[in-house]
Order: C-alpha cells, then sequence, then structure tokens
C-alpha cells in the first residue's frame, strides 16, 4: 500500500492506495500525522482496493490518538467494498464519512477551528 | 432531481423485536417492502438517482435492491453518523448532490401519496425547506426551486409515523384498502380490491371478501374464509376451516386448521396483537398437527403404496437408464459420489449416491429430464429407507441433527413436495424455509392416493424445469 499525504488549509490528507492489511497497517500507525493527537487527518479511500480487520484496527486506534476521536479521523470517498467491511464491524458509526474529500476537509476545518 | 433516503436504527428498534427475521427497511406493507413505497414516491417526484443512508447495517436491504436498475434509476448507499443533521447529510454526500436539487426523506414513517397526482412539479418547484413531517419523520427539500408552472396544481402529501406495531398495522390496512389506484402494489386482479400473486391454489369452497391481498405461493384450503382487509404474505398455507379477517399473515407462515384470526398479524410462529403489542409464539416452527406420532399400522398403506410406485418407475425408467447413463459415462458427463443425509428415524444417517450431470448438453438434458440422476433413489424405496416423495434429504451434518429432532416431521423422498407444489427450495432447511412449509404440510396430511398425484406433478415439473436445459 502507498500512503500519499497531502495538507489542505492545516488538515492532512492521507491517500490510501492498494491494500490495508496486517502487512501495510504498520505504516498507517506510523504515520505523523497519524500518530499527532492535535492534528485533524482526511483518509481518502478513493484507490483503497481492500481492508480487512487489521486495517480497520489500525483506523480506529488512530482516531482513538486523537484529542477529539469522531472528528480527528474523517473518512472519505469509500468504495462500496470497503463500505461493507466497516458496515460489517459496525465501524461505520466511530467516523463521519465523506463521499468528497474537499468537503470531508471543510468538514475537518470548521471543527478544528471551533476547537481553537 | 435526486432523492436521499435516510434512517436511523433508534427509529426502527421495534421492528427487530416484533419481526426478528425481516430487516426493518424491508418490512411488508401490502405484500410490498416499505423502502419500495420511498422508492416509487421518489420516482413519482421525479428522481433519477437515490442514496440510501442509515446508521446501521443494511446488507439485505443492498442484495434486495442491488443498484436500482429494476426501477430504472441508480440507487447508491452511504453511512451516516446517528446525531447527523440533514445539513450534515447533505454535507457528508456533496459529490453525489452536485449542483441538483434534493429531496430528503428522513425517518421511519410511511409516505400518504397518490400516484396519479402530479407530484413532480411540486417538487421542482416549491422552496427549499420542509415538504412534509410527522413526528419522527421529514421530507425536506434542498436547492434552488425551478420556475413555478402557469397551471399549479396542489397534489396532497402526508406523513404517518410507524413507530410500532399498531402503527403498522394502521398503514398496511390504509394501503391495502386504498388499493392500487393510489399506489403501486404487487399482484394482479381483475377487480379492484382483490391481487394475487403467483402460484395460488384456492380451493372450490374458499371465500374471499374484497379487500385483499395474496403473495406467490399460497393455498387455501377448503372452507377458509379470506377477508375482508386480508394481507396474505408469500408462501403460506391457510388450512381448512380457517378464517382470516382484517389481519396481516407473514410470508413463510402456516395457519393451521379450524382457526379464526381476526385483527392480528401472524409472522411464522407468533401471533401478535397490533393493538395490545402483545404476542404469543409456538415453541415448533409450524404448528401442523398433533405431536402424537403415527403408529406402523398407519404407515403401511403409504409405503406399500410408494413401494408399488417406485417399482413401475424402476421398471419404466431401467432401459432410458441404461443407455443414458453408458452414453454419458462414455462422455465423461456423468459423475456420482456418496453423501450422508439425515435419516427418518432421529439421529440416523444414511449414504446416498448423488449424481452430477456435468456441462449442459442435450444428452444431460434428456437423463435431467427423466430423473435419471435419482434413479438409485427408487431402490431406497424399496427397502423402506426413503419415500416416494417426502422431503428433501437433508446432508447430514452436526447442526441439523438437532433440527430433526426438534422438527415436527421430516421424511426423506426421491422427490420432493415442494417440486411437485412448485415452492421455491428452502436449500435443505428444516427449521422453516420457504419449501419446510409445504413439506410438512404434505406430511402431516397426505394419503397414499394424493401422493401418487404429487409423484406425477413432480416428476413432470421437474421434466418440464430440465428439459428447457
Amino acid at each position: 500500500m502507498t500512503i500519499t499525504e497531502t495538507s489542505q488549509i492545516g488538515i492532512a490528507i492521507l491517500s490510501l492506495n492498494g491494500t490495508l492489511d496486517a502487512l501495510s497497517a504498520p505504516d498507517f500507525r506510523n504515520n505523523r500525522s497519524v500518530i499527532d493527537p492535535e492534528k485533524s487527518v482526511v483518509i481518502d479511500m478513493e484507490n483503497l482496493d481492500f481492508i480487512d480487520s487489521s486495517g480497520i484496527g489500525a483506523i480506529v486506534g488512530a482516531s482513538r490518538q486523537k484529542r477529539q476521536p469522531v472528528g480527528g479521523i474523517i473518512l472519505s470517498c469509500m468504495n462500496d467494498r470497503v463500505r461493507k467491511v466497516f458496515e460489517i464491524t459496525n465501524a461505520q458509526k466511530l467516523f463521519h464519512i465523506f463521499d468528497d474529500t474537499i468537503a470531508a476537509v471543510d468538514f475537518a476545518a470548521t471543527r478544528q477551528s471551533a476547537r481553537a | 432531481m435526486k432523492t436521499i433516503l435516510a434512517f436511523r436504527e433508534e427509529e426502527y428498534a421495534w421492528v427487530h423485536e416484533a419481526f426478528p427475521c425481516i430487516h426493518p427497511l424491508l418490512l411488508p406493507l401490502c405484500n410490498k417492502p416499505f423502502i419500495e413505497f420511498l422508492i416509487d414516491f421518489a420516482i413519482i417526484a421525479d428522481s433519477s438517482s437515490l442514496r440510501l443512508l442509515c446508521d446501521g447495517g443494511f446488507d439485505a436491504v443492498e442484495r434486495y435492491c442491488e443498484n436500482g436498475s429494476r426501477w430504472g434509476i441508480d440507487l447508491s448507499y452511504g453511512s451516516i453518523h446517528p446525531d447527523d443533521t440533514i445539513h450534515a447529510m447533505l454535507g457528508k454526500n456533496r459529490k453525489f448532490c452536485g449542483e441538483e436539487r434534493i429531496m430528503i426523506i428522513s425517518g421511519f414513517s410511511f409516505i400518504r401519496y397518490d400516484k396519479r397526482l402530479n407530484y413532480k412539479s411540486l417538487a421542482n418547484t416549491m422552496a427549499a425547506g420542509e415538504w412534509a413531517t410527522c413526528p419522527g419523520g421529514r421530507i425536506t427539500l434542498s436547492g434552488m426551486p425551478g420556475k413555478t408552472p402557469a397551471h399549479w396544481v396542489d397534489a396532497p402529501l402526508s406523513l404517518m409515523p410507524l413507530d410500532g406495531m399498531a402503527s403498522y398495522y394502521r398503514a398496511s390496512m390504509e394501503a391495502l384498502e386504498s388499493g392500487a389506484d393510489r399506489y403501486v402494489l404487487p399482484g394482479y386482479g381483475d377487480e379492484p380490491g382483490c391481487a394475487f400473486g403467483r402460484n395460488v391454489v384456492i380451493s372450490k369452497s374458499v371465500e374471499i371478501r374484497k379487500p385483499v391481498s395474496i403473495g406467490n405461493n399460497v393455498q387455501l384450503l377448503a372452507d377458509t374464509v379470506i377477508g375482508p382487509s386480508a394481507i396474505i404474505g408469500s408462501n403460506v398455507i391457510i388450512d381448512r376451516k380457517s378464517s382470516v379477517e382484517s389481519s396481516i399473515v407473514f410470508d413463510n407462515t402456516y395457519i393451521g386448521e379450524h382457526l379464526k384470526i381476526n385483527g392480528r398479524i401472524a409472522s411464522g410462529n407468533r401471533l401478535n396483537d397490533p393493538k395490545s403489542g402483545a404476542s404469543i409464539a409456538m415453541e415448533d416452527p409450524h404448528l401442523l398437527s398433533g405431536i402424537k406420532k403415527k403408529g406402523v399400522l398407519r404407515s403401511f398403506p403409504r409405503k406399500f403404496t410408494h413401494a408399488v410406485a417406485a417399482l413401475v418407475m424402476i421398471a419404466v425408467l431401467f432401459i432410458p437408464f441404461v443407455i443414458l447413463r453408458s452414453l454419458l459415462k462414455l462422455r465423461g458427463q456423468w459423475k456420482s459420489a456418496r453423501t450422508d443425509f439425515l435419516s427418518e428415524a432421529t439421529g440416523m444417517t444414511m449414504s446416498l449416491g448423488k449424481v452430477e450431470l456435468s456441462t449442459a448438453s442435450s444428452l444431460t438434458s434428456i437423463a435431467a429430464a427423466l430423473s435419471m440422476d435419482r434413479y438409485g433413489w427408487l431402490f431406497r424405496v424399496l427397502t423402506g429407507q426413503l419415500a416416494l416423495i417426502g422431503s428433501k434429504p437433508l446432508p447430514a451434518e452436526k447442526n441439523r441433527l438437532e433440527i430433526t429432532r426438534s422438527a415436527l416431521s421430516y421424511r426423506p423422498g426421491v422427490f420432493s413436495y415442494a417440486e411437485a407444489e412448485e415452492w421455491p427450495s428452502s436449500d435443505g432447511d428444516a427449521t422453516g424455509g420457504d419449501a419446510a412449509i409445504v413439506e410438512r404440510f404434505h406430511i402431516a396430511h397426505s394419503t397414499p392416493l394424493s401422493d401418487i398425484s404429487l409423484i406425477i406433478k413432480a416428476f413432470v415439473n421437474r421434466f418440464q424445469e430440465k428439459s428447457i436445459l
């Protein structure tokens, strides 16, 4: 899996490409923006082909590290395959999920400024 | 225009308790799943795309609705957070919404609309804001309205909250009484207030009082009285001298003999009173006959008839069997393996040869049509291990040993009653799948003579079904 990190209005956008599983989950977990408890992160899942329980665990674990667990990690552009995994595990209730990355960034920025 | 349908689990939590086998969004209202009423309304209001949002799982709904192609619309799915507002929902689905006008239907409520009225121009030209509301549900419009037409025609619309069994019962009865004039309802019928599904068997002395809605694969036996205001689902048997009035009978339900169902909701082995919300559940999935087992002497005429009929079939099909089997074996299209199946005797198993006719060709088609794959089983009828017609043999699995112990009747047969009655296959589910009802009904009620006619029916049905291949 490759992680491409960009930033918009102070919000980190991590674009995941490939498979998020036990093998690639540590790369995600050790990402600097993910570790930073103050930083809001938008995870763009448009090119994420597959996710397993380790991947879900990594994302849930990352959200727990944030100061605001629900708004700290925001998910965007989930495809049907990935969405079904979130549904089966009931993990979709833990996140705000957007179908557009820009809208997710706007939401994260609004939350961050409200917190400040 | 596009439509968003949004639901929260807490709104329909009562459905999980009252009808645990059904996803709340697929709860049937007048034999039509609830979600379809909303999809119909969205289409009438000129929506081309629809997004279904929920904060819980909706795998069953997704399997049922798929991508919406059956309604000619694009249907997609998404998740919401339990405390999302309308504004938040629009933000989270910005890509879906684009710049178009959006209608948001939120909450678990029934929309009272009239398919003959023009909601299209109303939905497109009304100012943004609430269109209709009720406790727990609302229809909201968002985005720039179009130009108001020269001839403004109002189309009344209201919402009815589905917050319990009583309101569900009311909505179902309302849909039935309004009939096909207001809503798109399933079934066929040449007079108003009467809709029938496919494969409905009505005995001569059955009395039907309008309005009624009857689903697919329904058997109404002698002297039953159906209606007024009866909604009978699919795969249902109403046994002799029973009446169903102002009641809803869910799919896969059996109503025994001499029963009077009035103002109730019958679902599987549960009978609910919509007014008080009280329900009683039977111990067995379907109560068909007395618990007392039939004696050996009573089963002798049946076993004898089946053995004679099997002998006739063995003799008649012998030459075709020898020829077809040899030819198919030479071509490598006849594959057989031994599989363990549950025997009629509780907890016991038997080994049966299972033939698979690989690759479709004219020869395999003929062999399947003549039931050659079951020829070997006919000899088991002579030894009394199998009936000629009975239940579909269940593969012997550990968890199923318990199932047959708890099931009222299981009599494995070469042919199954479900094949004779053309009921959908239950895939060997002894606990109460679609076919289990019809199989158990016949096991409890059949006579040697009726068995013979059912054997012929099953053979002919298989012939017609397989010869298409």
